[in-house]
């Protein structure tokens, strides 16, 4: 099944915005399930699993600090100007919070590891310094606060596809097309 | 206006909702949503809690314990089989701690009971190995169905405080697998103190060398104080083992050697319950010397977790069961008692400063 898109409406994003995007799209899923995986499954091989977990984990704060300074020294299409207000004003809020999630997680995740006094290895061997000293009762908090942000990305991420499909096949504004590249 | 109708057919909305909805289900799925009943650490802080964890900041199993500082000289042995910054090191230090095994954080000291040794060894280039292990010479499990079934037959009675002695006996009679384990615990001496036991890792560990060649190991970490008997060793002092370490520690300073037992093609690697060949190469791959003790509501020992698969580089986990139980269920519980308002120790500071035994029944 194919939906024509109506691309008169909004102009794609630049190249490297497009590629941020979609890459970024895999690691985070590949990583929530992962995490999902070492918190919920006692039989996996964890300690490879939380290698590769934080690895992944610092590739993406990287990356999105890469994405927010390219977010500003580029150009973002406009929204088709015949969306409502209240979906306008969605798409802004859910943009700034996914930005907001995919900064806090990995840096929370440093933080409680720190906190927690664990080694932080990454694949390769590379060391990474501790963010903050070794302070358990912070390591328990932050513990928890790491599983409620990627339980709020998650949401944040289906209503994400969610909005982008009806873009692409209800409303056929051309956003969709927009990240596609087209 | 150019647009269509911003209306579409239901299988349009379908190809809207569909596909979060089947990522969601798939992360829920992965979550143990739709398994309420599959194993899961919850189940086993549910077990631990039966089995007479009060919570309380504690840890869930090993609860009681004190901690002892130290350092780590590896032995040439040690850096042949293993490509660790820790056998590279000098002097390297030591964090450890003495526990006994249960999940009771008040229980008296006695001779009967099964004590376990925890270490944290760090190199300066920022290696970190850490080992638990317990002084019983095999692992009473061998997988995660059995270590789910172990703790629920120690679930306490509510009238007696006790585990029933049938459920303990029913989960050793229906796992024959487990005869030599229980036939060893059943001979094995214990010793007359925490000085001078020896404690096992029971898991097996994969070692890699300079030239990538691979190991398989268990680590004994033995006392270099002579064996003196548990019989007759006992005292009223509720925490009698816990001081005599500390006076020991007062006069002189306590070693240990890590003693890595090389497996050989036939030994189950990645079963913690059956022995090896009693003819398998021992090798010392280096000595921890402890030199003072404090209290764990003093020391970082008392939070810091001792999850055996954290391990530098050289050193890693065999396909051993048990040890990917560990990760998941140490994570559960740290994260759990680090975030509750922790009681006192029964091992009190006052205790480490001033270890003269009474036969007061303090502590109780």
């Amino acid at each position: 099944m194919s939906f024509p898109q109506n691309t008169g409406h909004a102009a794609p994003f630049p190249r490297l915005s497009i590629l941020l995007h979609w890459v970024m799209a895999a690691l985070i899923i590949v990583m929530l399930f992962v995490g999902l995986i070492m918190a919920h499954d006692p039989t996996i091989h964890y300690a490879q699993l939380f290698t590769l977990h934080r690895t992944v984990g610092f590739l993406i704060l990287l990356l999105v600090v890469i994405r927010l300074i390219n977010r500003f020294a580029s150009h973002t299409p406009d929204l088709p100007h015949d969306l409502p207000v209240i979906m306008k004003l969605a798409a802004h809020l859910s943009h700034i919070l996914l930005y907001g999630f995919m900064l806090a997680l990995p840096l929370v995740g440093w933080a409680m590891l720190s906190a927690g006094g664990y080694p932080i290895t990454l694949w390769g061997g590379c060391h990474i310094p501790p963010l903050i000293g070794f302070h358990p009762h912070l390591w328990g908090a932050l513990r928890c606060l790491h599983s409620l942000l990627a339980y709020g990305l998650i949401l944040l991420i289906l209503a994400h596809i969610g909005a982008a499909l009806l873009h692409g096949i209800i409303r056929r504004d051309g956003v969709l097309g927009s990240m596609l590249g087209r | 206006m150019a647009h269509s109708p911003r209306k579409g057919s239901p299988a349009r909305w379908a190809a809207v909702i569909l596909p979060p909805l089947c990522l969601g289900g798939l992360l829920a799925w992965t979550a143990g949503a739709f398994s309420p009943s599959a194993i899961s650490p919850a189940h086993f802080m549910q077990r631990f809690h039966n089995a007479g964890a009060p919570g309380d900041g504690f840890r869930r199993a090993h609860a009681k314990g004190m901690c002892a500082t130290g350092w780590f000289d590896p032995s040439p042995e040690g850096q042949a089989l293993s490509r660790s910054g820790i056998f590279k090191g000098k002097h390297l230090p030591v964090m450890g701690r003495f526990s006994l095994a249960p999940p009771l954080p008040y229980l008296p000291d006695n001779p009967a009971v099964a004590r376990s040794l925890s270490l944290q060894i760090r190199s300066s280039t920022g290696d970190d190995w850490r080992l638990a292990l317990v002084d019983v010479p095999l692992q009473s499990m061998r997988d995660v169905a059995d270590a789910y079934a172990f703790f629920g037959a120690a679930k306490l009675n509510p009238t007696t405080q006790k585990p029933d002695p049938a459920a303990v006996q029913a989960y050793a009679a229906q796992r024959p697998w487990l005869k030599t384990a229980f036939e060893q615990a059943k001979a094995h001496q214990q010793t007359s103190d925490l000085t001078n036991d020896t404690y096992n890792s029971l898991d097996s560990f994969i070692l890699t060398d300079s030239t990538g060649k691979k190991t398989a190991v268990r680590w004994a970490v033995v006392a270099q104080e002579p064996f003196s008997p548990a019989e007759g060793s006992g005292a009223n002092d509720k925490n009698y083992l816990f001081k005599r370490l500390v006076q020991t520690l007062n006069q002189r300073p306590l070693r240990w050697d890590i003693v890595a037992t090389i497996a050989r093609e036939e030994d189950p690697v990645n079963d913690p319950s059956q022995p090896w060949d009693e003819a398998d190469q021992k090798v010392t791959v280096g000595t921890v010397t402890f030199t003072k003790a404090s209290s764990e509501d003093e020391s970082p020992c008392g939070s810091m977790v001792f999850d055996p698969t954290i391990l530098p580089d050289g050193i890693g986990v065999s396909g051993d069961p048990l040890l990917a139980l560990r990760s998941t269920v140490y994570m559960r519980s740290y994260a759990t008692r680090s975030a509750e308002h922790k009681a006192p120790s029964m091992v009190t500071p006052g205790d480490v400063t001033n270890p003269t035994l009474t036969t007061d029944g303090k502590g109780q």
